[in-house]
């Protein structure tokens, strides 16, 4: 087992993302897996657009080639084999407007045999066969689970077999590359993780244009390309959510109106993914003068998704080690909005009498676990918790957190006059006013053909 | 009956983070916060002087600091697990002495205690544990010399009678615990406050004992009988410090919304409230008492330590 994994179990450390991260750097030096691993698959309602291949097919599709393998050991044969198209050739897809990167009817096919000429061989078989047989069930309980639920959870099953998560990653893309369909199909759903909503309009080439308040309950993540046109002029603020609860109450909310006619909201509905994060740097690298604030809990994990958003996985600040990931996506002029300790007991913003006593009983308050605990004292050696490091704030709070024992979800916010949302309109607009007139005149209009995000789509 | 107390002296920045513990000497005021460095003022002179550094004494920040009664020894913890044991020279400068390692992982150890003597350093821990350690061999041997079961529930707080008989644990779930020293067994189980303890302290004659937290309320307890003798009510946030005047009349508290409170024991009034800028109050403690009149220190998330005088007259 790796060391993410065990890591992961003990402490809960992010080590999807950290897994991401591995595949990330890989990318780079294996541009042949840079499409099917990094991008979300583009919304579902662009991919139902081949509805012909149903999950029955699919199953169908599977179970034949199970047949086969018992089939082969029935008879005795030497070699059990299993053939995948293979997406190692770019020649193999291409770039269509309005559906990105599909696959083309060429390419080439490879076989995997059992036991094979080499162990290699052998090991691999085993992976696809204990993945197949994986998804198969799944389909067949009809379990549509996330992408990576279900691709954590097929890790996990065996992970000195799969070694890394990569592996499974891969697999399962071939798989649903040779039978022609999403990864959806193999209910693998994989559309973005991500909710935005808010003031904002993309252009896409073909004309069609989205918009961040289209659907009440906010938009999956869409995908910036280089030939669209983003517009954000009129959101001055973008605020990152951690969980997705909180989002839906803050749309759901009065204050909406007023706050979603001048925002940006996102949520990654917990650690974020490499799609909001590209997102999110996308938009700080063409309208810096946006400001972007966080609303975490307040537990170590609020504070590890944060540093996550601003400095990129926890595991690679920690060694320091500076891969092309962690520079091309920090965001490190994220400001922490929430929760903060002071809040705990207060009511900060509306500057009236604080009224402690009812507050202090208020629901959502939390005893920190064994595991909180060890994640904070962990935290508190990371380098950018450091005395001197960049974050003399977290160190702070982290410590507050350990001293008090005590953590808070978002929802204690709730118990501000006026709630959550009321609060953070608030918050917005005090923000709001000390940003000032400053940056009414700087242009909010991006062409995705611009630096930074191209790289990343082409 | 109110009692006025007048701000003497404030010393801002003292620490770059917010100061956890406060723990005085005749002479010296001792602070740990959340850098690594313990800071040592001078309690005699008017303007209170910055007499020494401990630099670097715990890394990731001091979370508790006692000193002794007599004034020889102080301990910190720090959030990196250790214990560090300190002695002052003849000429007041501190060096450290050695340090308590619980083998076991960071924030084991949670509060701690010195005996009057500085002989004994209680703790307590996040499993509970209570644990009374022996400082008076030699540095490498530093043994623990009891060793309390409670119920698993996190020590938040740990005190040490002054007569040395009794150790006394405030835990996350509200228990309170009164340990014998001599025969090393549970004395009382209190009945508490059902809400988190944060602090304990015997009175001066370990005759009471205060226990406090998040119920806003300070309990007093009989020591020997283990009969709850008073409620003090009037904090209205969680009390985080607690800390018995030299002479037991009065009880200084200090609480989570910046406020700290004198209380009047024989009346169980509350005789003065004084609010130490507009962060948590972590430390509230008295000054021993020298031939000047009553004095005490706040200090808390201003990262300044506030000092007061009884107004004469």
């Amino acid at each position: 087992m790796n060391s993410d994994g065990v890591e992961e179990m003990l402490f809960g450390f992010p080590s999807s993302q950290d897994s991401l991260d591995q595949t990330w750097e890989q990318t780079y030096q294996d541009d042949d897996l840079l499409e099917a691993k990094f991008d979300s698959d583009p919304p579902s309602w662009i991919l139902r657009t081949t509805p012909t291949q149903t999950s029955n097919w699919v199953v169908a599709r599977i179970e034949h080639m199970l047949e086969e393998i018992v089939d082969g050991l029935l008879g005795n044969r030497d070699q059990l084999s299993i053939t995948l198209k293979s997406r190692s050739s770019a020649a193999g897809r291409v770039f269509e407007a309005g559906k990105g990167m599909v696959a083309t009817s060429e390419s080439k096919t490879r076989e995997i045999s059992f036991p094979g000429n080499t162990p290699q061989e052998a090991w691999r078989f085993t992976v696809l066969l204990r993945i197949i047989e994986l998804v198969h069930s799944a389909l067949i309980d009809n379990l549509i689970i996330s992408k990576r639920r279900v691709f954590r959870d097929i890790y996990y099953r065996h992970p000195d077999l799969f070694v890394k998560q990569s592996v499974v990653d891969r697999y399962v893309d071939d798989l649903a590359f040779t039978f022609g369909v999403t990864r959806s199909l193999l209910n693998v759903v994989a559309a973005a993780k991500s909710l935005v909503a808010g003031h904002f309009t993309i252009r896409r080439a073909d004309g069609t244009t989205l918009h961040g308040l289209d659907e009440k309950e906010g938009i999956l993540l869409p995908k910036i390309r280089d030939v669209d046109i983003l517009d954000l002029s009129c959101v001055h603020w973008i605020l990152i959510i951690e969980k997705e609860a909180t989002f839906r109450s803050l749309l759901s909310s009065p204050e909406w109106v007023d706050l979603g006619s001048s925002s940006l909201l996102l949520t990654a509905k917990g650690y974020p993914d490499l799609a909001a994060r590209q997102f999110l740097r996308y938009l700080a690298d063409h309208f810096p003068s946006i400001q972007m604030s966080a609303l975490v809990d307040f537990d170590p994990d609020g504070l590890a998704i944060m540093s996550t958003y601003k400095y990129g996985s926890m595991r690679l600040a920690h060694e320091n080690v500076a891969t092309n990931d962690t520079p091309a996506l920090a965001l490190p002029q994220l400001s922490w909005l929430g929760v903060r300790s002071h809040q705990l007991s207060r009511t900060p913003v509306t500057g009236r009498v604080t009224n402690c006593s009812a507050n202090v009983d208020a629901q959502g308050l939390m005893r920190l676990t064994s595991r909180d605990r060890k994640k904070a004292h962990r935290m508190l050696e990371w380098e950018i918790c450091r005395e001197d490091g960049p974050e003399p704030t977290w160190r702070s709070e982290l410590q507050t957190m350990l001293m008090l024992n005590t953590k808070a979800e978002m929802q204690i916010l709730e118990e501000q006059p006026g709630g959550l949302a009321s609060w953070v309109n608030d918050a917005f607009r005090v923000k709001q006013k000390a940003q000032g007139d400053a940056n009414r005149s700087v242009p909010r209009v991006a062409s995705g053909s611009d630096i930074g995000f191209s790289s990343v789509t082409r | 009956m109110s009692k006025q107390y007048l701000t003497l002296h404030t010393l801002d920045a003292v620490h770059p983070s917010d100061i956890f513990a406060l723990a005085a000497t005749k002479t010296q005021i001792l602070s740990g916060s959340g850098s690594s460095s313990i800071r040592i003022h001078d309690t005699t002179q008017p303007d209170f002087p910055l007499a020494q550094t401990l630099e670097g004494a715990h890394k990731l920040g001091v979370h508790h600091l006692v000193t002794s009664r007599e004034g020889k020894t102080a301990a910190s913890a720090g959030f990196e697990g250790k214990v560090k044991i300190w002695m002052v020279s003849e000429d007041g400068t501190w060096f450290e002495k050695g340090d308590i390692v619980d083998q076991h992982n960071p924030g084991d150890i949670w509060a701690i205690a010195l005996s009057a003597d500085g002989n004994y350093l209680a703790s307590s821990s996040i499993d509970g544990k209570i644990n009374v350690w022996s400082l008076t061999f030699n540095k490498d041997c530093m043994p623990k010399i009891r060793d309390y079961e409670t119920k698993g529930s996190f020590g938040l707080c740990v005190n040490l009678s002054a007569d040395g008989k009794f150790t006394a644990s405030g835990h996350e779930n509200g228990s309170v615990f009164i340990f014998n020293n001599d025969t090393g067994r549970l004395a009382h189980s209190l009945p508490g406050l059902v809400q988190p303890i944060r602090a304990v302290a015997f009175s001066p004659a370990s005759k009471l004992l205060a226990a406090a937290g998040d119920a806003r309320v300070i309990a007093l307890y009989d020591v020997n009988s283990g009969e709850q003798v008073a409620n003090l009510v009037g904090h209205g946030a969680w009390v985080l410090t607690l800390d018995w005047s030299d002479t037991g009349e009065y009880l200084l508290s200090g609480s989570h919304d910046s406020k700290a409170k004198i209380w009047r024991i024989d009346s169980k009034s509350c005789v003065t409230t004084h609010t130490h800028g507009d962060r948590p109050l972590w430390a509230a403690r008295w000054l021993p008492k020298t031939t000047r009149s009553e004095m005490f220190a706040l200090a808390g998330g201003n990262q300044a330590i506030g000092f007061y005088r009884e107004a004469a007259g």
